[in-house]
């Protein structure tokens, strides 16, 4: 009763860092996994909705702290939903299973996730992080939500894909969708913040954002450095 | 029959059921933060603020059966309240951990966190009551993980997004947006309007895309 229109994108680099997350959401689940430049997050399961895959290590260690806030900051830019998978570390061959120290900072960690309202689920191992990943795009999609547009754009589209992806805070599934939803890049320019949140699937307030950005009168003298001085 | 009336947590204080006045978690938080016992709560063991809530699942309720996700279930069903389930996660209860997870975070959407014992809970409480109360002083800068709204020059990016055009760099786009000012008007300019800026085969480029 699988529907062939359930989609994940997963980010180019969780070919190394979960190759069999990726592997058991095909084989097992048969989801369709559409690896791609995501770039913010590591998967996309429905337009609205980011997952980060966190191991437990990464969570427990404070020199990480900058990094993570920075990159959970950056998807709360462009998310409206985001859910954080914490999975436990692989334990090698011939170690006996690590003991886990808990620490304050982690608990810290934890109730800051809490309080900034991201999902946190836990998994043991990445086959149980590929099912979490399925049970939440199954939900997604329950909601209406799911990702059900062609994921791999061609030739001139390609182009038009790229450019909407420059766009600051646009997410890869609503670039997606706007290639999709709009003939061409001046029927979104000329679009209202109303069309524009139909067509991306984004919500009001971003669509706005949207809206204001393609509008923005450019302004030289704002640029941050000034241009090198040509012919040198 | 979640809470008898709504419940007004005082300022860093937690409202603890009179259930666990004695438990090793009540202990251990003593001295640490203010409890205040109480009787009556129902359904929930811990309030940490006016919206915020515990529920504490422990090792014994995961194997006992099925009552505690009635008791989760009822919650979620009678009160608004900010939900956080904490349960008891040993190699006992382990093989119930996902089923659990996903009753709690998946269909009630509420939030989830496991412990190894009543120790490791009462440390979590009390990180959660640390950032209930920050929350209360409206203190939401020192949360690492919330957005915090600067505003950004949007001149940098959209020259970025004007040279994904194909045939255009950054000289080229320069040039266009000094002359039409936005992408937007810049998708609505005209062939001729575009060779006065550019060459007629990127004018042409420009155009179609």
């Amino acid at each position: 009763e699988q529907r062939p229109s359930l989609c994940v994108l997963a980010d180019t680099r969780e070919i190394c860092s979960g190759p069999e997350v990726i592997s058991c959401l095909r084989a097992q689940h048969r989801l369709r996994v559409q690896v791609c430049a995501l770039g913010t997050t590591d998967y996309m399961v429905s337009n609205r909705l980011a997952v980060e895959r966190l191991l437990q290590s990464e969570l427990q260690s404070p020199g990480n702290r900058n990094k993570l806030s920075q990159r959970l900051q950056r998807l709360q830019g462009s998310f409206e939903r985001i859910c954080v998978i914490v999975e436990a570390d692989r334990v090698r061959p011939g170690e006996t299973s690590r003991f886990f120290q808990r620490t304050q900072y982690y608990d810290g960690v934890l109730s800051a996730l809490v309080q900034a309202g991201i999902r946190i689920l836990f998994s043991s191992c990445q086959e149980e992080t590929a099912a979490l990943l399925k049970e939440l795009a199954l939900l997604e999609h329950r909601k209406g939500a799911a990702i059900q547009v062609p994921t791999e754009p061609e030739g001139h589209r390609r182009d038009i894909l790229n450019f909407y992806l420059s766009i600051p805070n646009l997410s890869y599934g609503a670039a997606l969708n706007l290639c999709h939803s709009f003939g061409s890049v001046a029927a979104v320019a000329n679009s209202s913040v109303p069309a524009l949140a139909a067509g991306s699937r984004l919500s009001l307030p971003r669509a706005e954002q949207l809206h204001r950005f393609l509008r923005h009168d450019f302004d030289l003298q704002l640029l941050p450095q000034p241009l090198p001085a040509k012919g040198k | 029959p979640v809470t008898a009336g709504s419940i007004v947590v005082p300022y860093g204080h937690v409202i603890v059921n009179e259930k666990w006045r004695g438990s090793e978690v009540a202990q251990r938080l003593q001295g640490k933060v203010r409890l205040i016992f109480e009787d009556g709560l129902g359904l929930v063991d811990f309030h940490l603020s006016n919206r915020t809530c515990i529920l504490l699942i422990s090792e014994a309720d995961l194997v006992a059966g099925d009552e505690f996700k009635r008791r989760l279930v009822r919650f979620r069903n009678a009160s608004s309240l900010r939900g956080i389930v904490i349960v008891e996660k040993t190699q006992i209860s382990e093989q119930y951990y996902l089923g659990v997870q996903k009753l709690v975070v998946l269909e009630l959407g509420m939030v989830l966190l496991p412990v190894a014992n009543q120790g490791e809970a009462s440390q979590l409480i009390i990180q959660l009551v640390s950032f209930c109360v920050r929350e209360q002083s409206k203190d939401r800068g020192s949360n690492p993980f919330l957005r915090k709204q600067r505003p950004q020059l949007a001149e940098p990016a959209v020259l970025q997004s004007v040279q994904q055009i194909p045939g255009v760099g950054k000289t080229k786009a320069l040039l266009l947006l000094q002359q039409f000012g936005s992408i937007h008007r810049l998708c609505n300019a005209s062939i001729s309007e575009l060779e006065e800026v550019v060459g007629q085969t990127v004018a042409q480029q420009i155009y179609t895309f």
